[in-house]
């Protein structure tokens, strides 16, 4: 449990301050973090329970997915600017700069497996967000019609 | 009342600030289209990462805006999004918009840099490597990955030639791990190079390409996924002439 809060911050720190490397607008800050700390509880979760490596990252992108389109509504807001922050800690770019260093020191097999790796957890975070869009669309209509403007 | 002419040309100025600035190819047709519909001129517009045509469909003449992605800004994109909004919705008119595109083109507004640091420091404590690496090591990443990204954000600045910054960024990052390893204070340099490296990393470039191109943008998909390929490259290969060079500094085999 503490370790899972731990998790928590530590994901929600790292969302902000790719927000604010990214340049997102002050108000999309904190639905950000939010999502970026929720999809890696999601994350961190699933991992304990399975050794599937797609499993994991799918549901976190699922998370991702409907949590950033509702934070989208509320602040009004592209989604993309909210995607972008809170991928940061799933996105496998240590596994594709690991895999490109093996590639530079000469080791051939170890860069192959790393950019295979990097190819199904990109695909398996990019199915996510597909499938939590899918979800949305429905949802997305009832949420309009709610709030007066 | 704008003539045609003014309006495809205020489309290609929105289009092309979306698309330098982070945002998907197809919310940036999408925009565009949009606007020429709600300016009364019905619009085509096709984007790829590289190059925008806008196309009136009453006319045979093309707009074609040359693109060079640079880093985000998803502030602008957020500001043309709101634009927009108010412009389809009615509340602003023409003229309006005409403007505030400019002001968005030339005007920068960004987090101060005592902000932006404190936001790669904590972008470099890599929640995938919590309970993994040592609680030291993850404290010393904080501080190397603001190292890296300020280096890579200097070099950035002096020089046009692409993928030069992010690999001076690698080799900072490198060079500062290897040596607080071989200082014996580092447990280490693998865990927070990795930690590190997070500011600069494509990961976010290798996901939105995926998503291109199951949205069928093909193009734009498979552009996304070489540029972070070589972006990869760059900061490998940074990294390792870094490591190389802090253990020759210190004296030991490379």
């Amino acid at each position: 449990m503490m370790q899972l809060l731990i998790h928590a911050i530590v994901a929600f720190a790292s969302s902000v301050g790719f927000g604010i490397i990214t340049n997102i607008p002050r108000r999309t800050l904190l639905p950000a973090g939010v999502t970026g700390a929720a999809s890696w509880v999601v994350y961190v979760v699933i991992t304990g329970l399975t050794p599937n490596v797609i499993l994991p990252n799918l549901l976190a992108a699922v998370t991702i997915g409907l949590v950033a389109n509702t934070f989208a509504v509320v602040v009004k807001a592209p989604v993309n600017v909210l995607y972008i922050p809170s991928l940061v800690s799933l996105v496998p770019g240590a596994i594709i700069y690991m895999s490109m260093k093996a590639f530079t020191l000469g080791q051939e097999a170890a860069a192959q497996q790393g950019l295979i790796k990097t190819l199904t957890i990109a695909i398996s975070l990019a199915v996510g967000f597909v499938v939590a869009e899918a979800l949305f669309r429905p949802l997305r209509r009832h949420l309009h019609r709610r709030p007066a403007r | 009342m704008p003539s045609e002419k003014t309006i495809i040309e205020l489309c290609g100025r929105v289009g092309k600030l979306l698309l330098e600035n982070g945002a998907e190819t197809g919310r940036v047709e999408g925009t565009v289209e949009y606007i020429g519909v709600a300016a009364g001129v019905p619009i085509s517009c096709h984007a790829t990462m590289t190059a925008l045509f806008v196309d009136a469909d009453t006319d045979t003449a093309t707009h074609l805006v040359k693109v060079r992605t640079k880093d985000f800004d998803l502030r602008k994109v957020d500001a043309v999004n709101t634009l927009s909004r108010q412009f389809t919705a009615g509340a602003i008119d023409f003229a309006t918009l005409d403007q505030a595109v400019g002001a968005i083109e030339t005007t920068r507004r960004d987090y101060t840099w005592p902000q932006k640091i404190l936001g790669a420091g904590l972008v470099s404590v890599a929640p995938m490597l919590l309970f993994q690496a040592a609680w030291s090591d993850l404290a010393w990443a904080f501080g190397v990955g603001i190292a890296g990204y300020l280096a890579a954000n200097q070099v950035g600045r002096h020089t046009e030639t692409p993928y030069i910054a992010v690999a001076a960024g690698g080799a900072v990052i490198g060079l500062l791990a290897t040596g607080l390893q071989r200082a014996g204070v580092g447990v280490s340099a693998d865990n927070i190079i990795i930690s590190a490296l997070m500011p600069l990393v494509p990961g976010v470039a290798i996901t939105n390409s995926l998503r291109e191109l199951i949205a069928k943008h093909t193009i734009s998909g498979l552009v996304r996924a070489v540029d972070a390929v070589m972006v990869a490259g760059a900061i490998g290969g940074g990294v390792v002439v870094g490591a190389a060079l802090a253990h020759l500094l210190t004296g030991g085999r490379a």
